[in-house]
């Protein structure tokens, strides 16, 4: 059995890439990193590693009793099976797809990944910036019905480790649109600026891992628009750098605001969407695109009776 | 075990190592809003649609206050190379010193700050005390 941690080994890749980046930023656009910035997803990278590596363990032996549940049966030698493994990858990334848009759209799972976007800086330490508390959220559920159809954990594992190392040369504003082909098919640094964005147009879109279809198939895509700035970063921006509150903020909002709320909202509090309120009082991404929209509709006669007309 | 400590040591080398880099090269800039136009943008930014009514800009371009036709108080400050924004409430905490306001929001992590406002210092420190209560 494959005994093999694809992440690990690309970790000198990570920090190679990261410093070829801010020597780019250095020569051409030094707001591009901010050693604060840098310096706190860096350490939530490293945190992660080691959440990762105490949660690990109990995922795994979950899974492998899963196993023994598999309805397709790849053999003792399953890793000789080469067509199993393009397989599992692909598979495997429409579970990213759904997992990444749960941890959007449920409060409970946004609280662990709103981690990956509270940096105002989009960059290559951005792509780092992962979570210490993902095992408190059930994002390994979406695992199993991949574990069920036969595949090992262990391949799933590795698989996954390769969508990550995918996901991380994506996170730069160096790269502006790779060629049309690539750009339909594949995640790209464009169609990921698009969904780290606070832009109203682009809020909780593009959430693809590898594979940009995902997002065109199950209508969540939006492509980079060039005349718009983007903003990096979540709706209420954090306005701090300290490590232990850049972790745990969410949490604390949300389990605050279940303790504070009447009892038959509670719940709607963990499961609905981040902006949610019982009384109306916030804004979801819904609403503020809704909102956006509706000044955009207002905005845009105004100027066409302003704009001169030719004469046809 | 001991290959994971060695793996930790390593890696934590490095995140100090990139950040001191980022820091000598300079990475990061001074932002400052130089214009009322700009501080209308980042107000629209932190808060979609925001119309600011009215505006007070810190001289030394570190933040700005706004307040629109609401009447809600936009308190927009410098985060690193960035901005961050809170809307004031009643729990606001405001201390005025000749041309210098002091502001405290409900949120503690967001920190405090000191604009230098001028003249306008003493009409927003007035009005932000009546939110207060």
């Amino acid at each position: 059995m494959p005994d093999f941690d694809p992440t690990t080994f690309a970790i000198p890749l990570f920090v190679a890439l990261v410093l070829a980046e801010m020597l780019w930023a250095w020569k051409t656009s030094p707001h591009a990193y901010e050693p604060r910035d840098t310096l706190t997803s860096l350490a939530f990278g490293l945190g992660s590693t080691v959440a990762g590596a105490l949660a690990g363990g109990a995922f795994l032996a979950l899974f492998m009793w899963a196993y023994q549940f598999r309805i397709f049966d790849f053999g003792p030698q399953w890793w000789t099976v080469w067509w199993a493994w393009p397989l599992c990858f692909v598979l495997d990334d429409l579970k990213y797809y759904w997992v990444h848009r749960f941890g959007h759209r449920v409060r409970w799972f946004w609280a662990s990944h709103v981690n990956h976007h509270s940096s105002q800086h989009y960059n290559l330490s951005t792509a780092l910036r992962q979570t210490w508390t993902g095992f408190l959220t059930l994002g390994f559920v979406f695992a199993l019905p991949l574990v069920l159809l036969g595949f090992h954990p262990v391949m799933i594992a590795i698989c996954g480790g390769f969508n990550l190392i995918y996901q991380f040369w994506i996170h730069t504003e160096a790269i502006r649109k790779m060629p049309r082909w690539f750009e339909a098919a594949m995640n790209t640094p464009s169609h990921h600026r698009v969904h780290h964005a606070t832009n109203p147009r682009y809020l909780d879109r593009n959430y693809a891992g590898v594979f940009i279809v995902w997002d065109r198939l199950f209508g969540t895509f939006e492509p980079e628009s060039d005349g718009e700035r983007i903003r990096y970063g979540i709706v209420r921006q954090l306005g701090t750098f300290n490590l232990i509150w850049s972790v745990f903020h969410e949490w604390v909002g949300m389990l605050g605001d279940i303790w504070r709320s009447p009892w038959r909202h509670k719940l709607s509090y963990l499961l609905r969407e981040p902006g949610w309120s019982h009384d109306g009082s916030r804004e979801t991404s819904a609403i503020i695109r809704a909102r956006w929209e509706e000044r955009r509709q207002q905005v845009a006669p105004e100027n066409a009776i302003a704009e001169p007309r030719e004469a046809a | 075990m001991s290959a994971l400590a060695i793996q930790l040591a390593g890696s934590l080398i490095a995140i100090l190592a990139l950040a001191w880099i980022a820091h000598r090269l300079g990475l990061g800039g001074d932002a400052r809003i130089r214009s009322e136009g700009e501080a209308r943008a980042l107000a629209d930014e932190a808060i979609s649609g925001f119309e600011p009514v009215e505006i007070a800009l810190d001289k030394a371009g570190m933040g700005a206050l706004y307040r629109d036709a609401r009447g809600r108080v936009l308190l927009l400050r410098r985060h690193g190379s960035h901005w961050a924004s809170r809307l004031l409430d009643s729990h606001a905490h405001t201390r005025l010193d000749r041309g210098f306001l002091t502001l405290a929001t409900a949120d503690r992590r967001f920190g405090s700050v000191t604009f230098d406002l001028g003249d306008k210092a003493a009409i927003w420190a007035a009005s932000l005390r009546r939110i207060a209560g």
